[in-house]
């Protein structure tokens, strides 16, 4: 039932591995350089003991500064310089991105501290003639990068025939590179790791090897996109086009 | 995805043998039209209906792949359950009409048209008395629904259509799903502030959300709430606000606060719906069984000899008229006035109510001065009413059971085999003692009170009427009665009444017609 997920700075050992924190509405994650247990523990002699608490709310998350002096900077990584300020010693200030980067400035360092928040609501039905709408499981939005990886990865069953093999994920990074130039194999492979969470997609009973996980999670997310109509047709249009100036 | 999207129909569009009037409302899937049946063709179909169409046509500017499958569950469950609490489907059908390519193709339901709906009951200021006959109705809904191994899925009070006789129905089964074992899978569709917590944001396999009918249970325990108070059971302003409350009660770290203003029979039972996990609540049966004892709680003694359907019924009744259900014997029923009455989803506004006893109870369709005992008179009424076919009435099965036992509730005639009021065999009752259609699970033993034999003969009635063959003659209604006596391949094969049983169809005539009241037929 978690809302938020907080993915720990990069250390040099288990860069592969990051562990992420799932937290439901009303837990609390405290972050420093010595936290209780259960906290984000953050090795860097740059930080403070107790440098901060991301607290997770349903569709949002706030940030306190609990740090004496440093104002930490939260950037919408998509968001073109899109961010916000949080001062020392402000509580609880509400992040609105769905994808965040919280800057820790460190002895000279910045280390980043990312932070999802996937539960974001975007319009959908109001039958507003007879009480509250039925509501489809899924929300996404369509000016993200996630959803151009999508778009991509539905293209050919929706162009062609309904068996039309999935790109590789090379073939979604040639396909999308007009619009997104900085795409690569990582990034791509990223945004479909963030649409199996995003859209909690049921792990498969293939968990095996890593090639067959990874292919059956393009092969679920496809079905599950098709099957719901969260990419239609019509959206193939965000492949054309700069993703951030697709119009809504 | 989802945007509301009318199917438009111009008033008076034609499709099958409806003709359609004013629209009723408009979902995310379709939209609800009034219609009125034009030409006698499927007679047995009654004059109005509600007609649903859904855009499934290909010359719709909207294609959704996954409509077909909404409106195959819908289809689906219908087709195969058909149960007192769940709103009718007559037909189905699919226009045929190039010449809109709109409405081409479009799947349309002729479903029961009912008066309004709940959510429309729940505007209505001040909150309409009565609320519990409604929420215990929704619950023998429950209970059909999920003996006979479905899932709803979508509660709510939109949802949950009142008739024009106050009673209850269920509606909506496109989230629908038939239980495969403990679990049902509905496509990826929910209303929050109805949905469990362990269904928030639960993970979604291809076939769709797993459930299990401990989800409808949840959303049983919030319609409760909200009938009853008024407010939602989980605190906040908004739908998302309260989404977190119940993810954040779920997890232990809040407790459920109740309002104050729910009452204290009620209250364990909302608790025991509510619960943080589905292993926790309450089971349908159980709940059933709660609820029944909730409302049947200072309706008084006769009470007690009114079969649990048609307590509620009187106090559905009493809830459409938005008066208390008082007389002195304890009778205290409470219909609604005749014609039109209030107007839809606001029972009570033009309070046209009139309290009548016992002893009058019906009399518009049963005559009170020949001698039909008044404690019987709710249940023979309303055991008509549950059936659709216009010849199982009240004045037949009071002349059945004039004929059958004089109305003696007592009646034992073992040298027959056959007990009590309706003389019930009881290798026969069997098959007929269950409101939800299915046999008893042993042949019952007698005494049968009246409370279940008179329903179970109406409902074999209502089983006997359509297989009749069309065109035997005589009166249909006496046919019936005849049927019910011996069989109605007897009656088929006879071409009629047999010669044995001549004098028994004579004797059910002439009640008959001394029971229906005058300017009827």
């Amino acid at each position: 039932m978690y809302s938020i997920i907080v993915v720990p700075p990069p250390t040099t050992e288990d860069e592969r591995t990051r562990t992420q924190f799932r937290l439901a509405p009303g837990e609390r994650l405290p972050f420093g350089r010595s936290v209780p247990e259960g906290g984000l523990l953050i090795g860097h002699d740059g930080v403070s003991r107790r440098a901060g608490e991301i607290t997770a709310h349903g569709v949002f998350w706030t940030l306190s500064n609990l740090s004496a002096h440093q104002t930490y900077v939260v950037e919408n990584p998509e968001g073109a310089g899109e961010h916000i300020k949080v001062a020392p010693g402000r509580l609880d200030a509400p992040v609105p991105f769905e994808f965040s980067r919280i800057v820790l400035p460190a002895a000279g360092d910045l280390l980043p501290l990312e932070v999802w928040a996937p539960r974001h609501d975007y319009l959908r039905a109001e039958d507003g003639t007879d009480g509250e709408p039925t509501a489809p499981a899924f929300s996404v939005d369509r000016t993200k990068r996630y959803f151009a990886v999508l778009a991509a990865l539905c293209e050919p069953r929706l162009r062609g025939t309904p068996h039309a093999p999935l790109p590789t994920v090379e073939q979604v990074v040639e396909r999308l590179r007009p619009g997104w130039p900085a795409a690569s194999r990582t990034s791509v492979q990223w945004n479909i790791d963030y649409l199996a969470v995003k859209l909690r997609l049921k792990p498969g009973p293939e968990t095996a090897e890593a090639g067959t996980r990874l292919n059956g999670k393009k092969e679920s997310l496809v079905a599950m996109a098709l099957r719901f109509d969260l990419v239609r047709e019509d959206d193939l249009v965000v492949l054309s086009a700069p993703p951030r100036r697709v119009i809504r | 995805m989802t945007e509301p999207y009318a199917v438009p129909v111009p008033k008076g569009y034609r499709v099958g043998g409806w003709e359609v009037r004013a629209p009723i409302a408009t979902g995310a899937f379709g939209s609800v039209y009034e219609a009125r049946r034009v030409g006698d063709e499927g007679s047995g179909l009654p004059r109005t209906a509600a007609l649903k169409f859904l855009p499934t046509g290909t010359g719709t500017p909207r294609q959704l792949t996954h409509l077909r499958e909404l409106v195959d569950r819908e289809v689906e469950l219908h087709r195969r359950l058909r149960r007192p609490r769940l709103v009718r489907m007559y037909e189905t059908l699919v226009v045929d009409d190039p010449a809109r390519p709109g409405l081409d193709g479009a799947t349309v339901l002729v479903l029961e048209k009912a008066e309004g709906s709940l959510s429309a009951l729940l505007s209505a200021v001040p909150r309409p008395a009565g609320g519990t006959a409604l929420i215990a109705q929704i619950c023998e809904g429950l209970v059909q629904l999920h003996r006979a191994g479905w899932v709803h899925g979508d509660l709510k009070p939109a949802n949950v259509l009142l008739m024009s006789d106050g009673s209850v129905r269920l509606a909506d089964f496109n989230m629908a799903a038939e239980l495969e074992g403990t679990h049902a899978y509905t496509p990826a569709f929910s209303t929050p502030d109805y949905t469990p917590p362990e269904l928030l944001w639960s993970e979604i396999g291809e076939r769709g959300r797993r459930i299990r009918p401990s989800a409808d249970v949840w959303a049983f325990g919030v319609l409760a709430h909200l009938v009853l108070t008024g407010s939602f059971p989980l605190p906040g302003g908004t739908p998302t606000a309260r989404r977190d409350a119940a993810a954040a009660y779920a997890r232990g770290t809040e407790e459920l606060r109740l309002s104050p203003e729910l009452p204290e029979a009620w209250r364990e039972i909302v608790r025991a719906c509510l619960t943080r996990t589905h292993a926790e609540r309450i089971g349908t049966d159980a709940l059933s069984r709660r609820v029944a004892a909730a409302t049947g709680k200072g309706t008084g003694t006769v009470a007690s000899v009114l079969p649990r359907r048609a307590r509620s019924r009187r106090l559905a009744l009493a809830a459409a008229a938005a008066t208390a259900a008082v007389a002195a014997l304890g009778y205290g029923i409470t219909v609604r006035g005749d014609g039109g009455g209030p107007g839809p989803g606001v029972p009570g506004a033009g309070s046209t109510a009139t309290n009548v006893s016992a002893a009058s109870y019906g009399a518009r369709e049963l005559r009170t001065d020949k001698g039909v005992p008044a404690a019987y008179r709710l249940l023979i009424v309303e055991t008509a009413h549950d059936c659709d076919r216009k010849e199982v009435s009240p004045p037949l099965i009071a002349a059945m059971l004039k004929v059958e036992s004089d109305f003696d509730p007592d009646l034992s005639d073992p040298a027959e085999d056959e007990y009590g009021i309706a003389r019930w065999t009881p290798k026969v009752l069997r098959w007929w003692m269950n409101e939800d259609g299915t046999p008893g699970e042993t042949v019952p033993e007698p005494p049968f009170p009246p409370a279940e034999s008179i329903p179970a003969m109406g409902r074999y009635l209502c089983w006997i009427t359509p297989r009749l063959d069309a065109g035997l003659p005589g009166d249909r209604r006496v046919l019936i009665a005849v049927a019910y006596r011996t069989s109605y391949d007897k009656v088929n094969d006879a071409g009629g009444v047999p010669p044995k049983y001549r004098d028994y169809a004579d004797r059910v005539a002439h009640h008959l017609k001394e029971y229906t009241p005058p300017g009827r037929t």
